[in-house]
């Protein structure tokens, strides 16, 4: 009877967090795309760190990565000539920077470009809505937005980034591999956003498999400790 | 155990100069509790760890926190970056700002339980009404503290959140304006905001643990509530708090820690209800989000404000809806304790209990006219639960109370 109520609590409690983990539609509401991405596969970050470095740096910061991470996350582990390659006059401790300033940002697209570092966190959905803003440009049914500008996925529609993949009118032919770019810049962009993930479950794993054993020991050290109780 | 351990010689040397084995005695080995507490008992002691857990992550996120709202490249500020660099470059900074995060989370859970509890067994009643006075004490405290806390990590929903709230203190009439600047520490929340909030955020949970200390010397001298909702008597139905309820106590933490490490490791967000992801976008004084809503645990409170076209009406209700919860023990005029032995008081605290839910929800999901209805309708509901209470007795039949568990 007891051991029903507990069980019973914990199934609620279960399910309660599942839902909470489901729950992820869009700010208004376009389903997002889903992006195939494995933030242990480190050939698919590589490759997004690729897409990123050649692509969004014109225009992005991820200041919070430093290139010396990039050798340090065993995710990536880059070689020391890969870094100094990519990394220029830049010294090993500083943060991915963009050369474009803010101030030329802002004359050429209105905005300035925000800082990627922790995006996958920063929006509902993550690297799903990364990998659909990346692959939703499109042209404007009404006709009003500006070719280039009008993104089925970005709330409001109207973007001030201009399609960086080229998704606008691309060939047949090369869908599968923009597809594959975008998911693999998302997948880089949802590990960079909290570089402790993949230690933080395989260490989580431990604990509550520890937690499991302690939970069951104490439940049966508290059955016999109550054994001369009646009631 | 513990009998060993009081037998050596270095516990009689402890013992001459404080007294040990008298409050050992008093306080575990033979204070007396009901043996018929459930699992709903189990919720204060996982409170306490969660204070001494939030305690201790906190002293260790403050050694490398920085409250400063002085920009630094990227639109981000020296508070976010100091932030960040606890989660990425500081030796399991991630965990322990985790833990402090979720366990924000994790503490009004188990102190809604807590309350939840005391509401539906009959607690707040007499003898134990200073008890129950100073929970709601330790509630007001822990409300302030988190959101003194969440305005730390300085991003969008922080920023915002304190905006909004402070806000409503320039509602109140003549000192309101003040009150407000005096809070901001200046016209609009910024630098010298982060500055006041971290100190006060720093003391607030220290404050709290000497009111724990008071709330357990209050329990200790009028003893558990039970399910019954009768007293019990020593040696009629009671046993000593150790080693049964040491015991007990100790399951149910390790059930609440199965919880409380899933959620750390695997979903430390728990989908935006822990840590908003409005608030890994850095604060923008020209940017208003879309959507402001306070953390979950405050919801409710937030619905009640809104739930009035105006805004002092909105803030002296908000504030009167958790002062009512002082009175509790004094609009229930009923002798019998326990929801098991009052049918219709039972009925209205488990509505009173899904209504606050409702509130929850509504505070927490964009406004929307009908919300904005069931909102109000529930916010009635609210004030109505307490003030039927003293007209209860008048019709409420309730059922016989056995004599002894
Ligand atoms: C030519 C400059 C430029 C390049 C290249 C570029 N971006 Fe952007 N990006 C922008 C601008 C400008 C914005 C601001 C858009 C706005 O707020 O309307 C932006 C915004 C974003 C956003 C945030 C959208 C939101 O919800 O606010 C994401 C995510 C993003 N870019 C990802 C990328 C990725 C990934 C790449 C590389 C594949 C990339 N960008 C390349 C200019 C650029
Ligand atoms: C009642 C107990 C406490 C509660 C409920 C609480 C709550 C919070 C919350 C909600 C946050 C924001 C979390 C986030 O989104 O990052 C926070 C941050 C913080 N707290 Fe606490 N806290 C408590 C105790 C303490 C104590 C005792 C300290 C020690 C001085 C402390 C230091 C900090 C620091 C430095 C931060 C900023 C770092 C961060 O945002 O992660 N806290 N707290």
């Amino acid at each position: 009877m007891k051991l029903k109520n507990i069980l019973m609590a914990v199934v609620a409690m279960t399910s309660l967090m599942v839902a909470s983990g489901a729950v992820q539609a869009n700010e208004h509401g376009v389903a997002l795309k889903h992006a195939e991405i494995d933030v242990t596969d480190q050939e698919q970050l590589r490759r997004g760190l690729t897409v990123f470095t050649d692509v969004c740096m014109g225009c992005h910061s991820a200041k919070y990565i430093t290139y010396k991470g990039l050798m340090d996350y065993p995710e990536l582990s880059l070689s020391r000539e890969a870094v100094d390659e990519l990394r220029g006059e830049h010294p090993l401790t500083a943060g991915l920077i963009t050369d474009l300033s803010p101030e030329d940002a802002k004359v050429s697209y209105g905005k300035v470009p925000p800082d990627l570092s922790v995006i996958a966190n920063a929006r509902r959905g993550g690297p799903d809505y990364i990998y659909s803003v990346l692959t939703g440009f499109e042209h404007d049914p009404a006709g009003k937005v500006p070719d280039g500008n009008f993104n089925e996925y970005f709330p409001g529609n109207r973007i001030a980034m201009p399609d960086p993949l080229g998704w606008l009118d691309h060939d047949e032919a090369d869908t599968a591999e923009l597809e594959a770019q975008a998911q693999d810049v998302a997948a880089f962009l949802a590990f960079i956003a909290d570089p402790h993930q993949n230690e933080r479950r395989i260490i989580g794993c431990w604990v509550l498999g520890f937690l499991v054993v302690l939970t069951l020991v104490l439940y049966l050290l508290k059955k016999s400790v109550w054994s001369d109780v009646k009631h | 155990m513990l009998e060993k351990m009081m037998k050596t010689r270095l516990f009689a040397w402890i013992d001459e100069r404080t007294g040990a084995e008298a409050i050992i005695k008093s306080q575990l080995t033979e204070y007396q509790v009901p043996k018929n507490l459930n699992y709903m008992w189990n919720f204060g002691s996982l409170a306490l760890l969660v204070l001494t857990l939030q305690i201790l992550t906190g002293i260790f996120l403050a050694m490398y926190y920085k409250p400063s709202a002085a920009l630094t490249y990227g639109g981000y500020t020296v508070a976010f970056d100091s932030v960040e660099r606890i989660m990425r470059d500081v030796n399991f900074g991630w965990l322990i700002r985790y833990m402090h995060a979720v366990g924000a989370s994790a503490f009004f859970v188990v102190v809604y339980m807590h309350i939840a509890r005391g509401m539906y067994y009959g607690s707040y009643k007499g003898p134990r009404e200073l008890l129950w006075i100073i929970g709601v004490v330790i509630l007001l405290i822990m409300q302030g503290a988190a959101f003194f806390g969440y305005l730390l990590p300085w991003g969008q929903m922080s920023f915002w959140g304190a905006t909004v709230i402070t806000n409503l203190f320039g509602a109140l009439p003549v000192l309101g304006e003040y009150l407000q600047q005096l809070l901001r520490g200046g016209f609009a929340v910024g630098d010298p905001t982060l500055n006041r909030f971290f100190s006060l955020h720093y003391l607030f949970p220290l404050l709290l643990a000497a009111i724990v200390g008071g709330h357990i010397h209050a329990l200790h001298v009028v003893h558990s509530n039970n399910p019954e909702g009768i007293d019990v008597h020593e040696g009629q139905g009671t046993i000593p708090f150790h080693p049964y309820y040491t015991i007990k106590d100790a399951f149910g933490v390790a059930v609440f820690l199965l919880f409380y490490c899933y959620v750390v490791f695997f979903n430390p967000q728990m989908g935006g209800y822990f840590i908003e992801v409005d608030n890994y976008v850095p604060a923008n004084n020209l940017q208003t989000p879309a959507h402001i809503a306070p953390v979950w645990y405050l919801t409710p409170w937030y619905t009640i404000l809104r739930s009035f076209e105006s805004k002092l009406l909105g803030v002296l209700a908000m504030g009167a809806s958790l002062a009512i919860l002082f009175l509790l023990p004094f609009l229930d005029r009923s002798k019998v304790r326990s929801s098991r032995y009052r049918p219709v008081y039972r009925q209205m605290v488990i509505l009173f209990f899904i209504t606050v839910i409702v509130l929850g929800y509504c505070g927490h999901s964009a406004p929307t006219p009908t919300l904005k209805l069931v909102g109000q309708i529930a916010t009635t509901y609210y004030f109505a639960f307490f003030l039927l209470l003293p007209f209860l007795p008048k019709f409420e039949k309730t059922k016989n109370v056995p004599d002894h568990i």
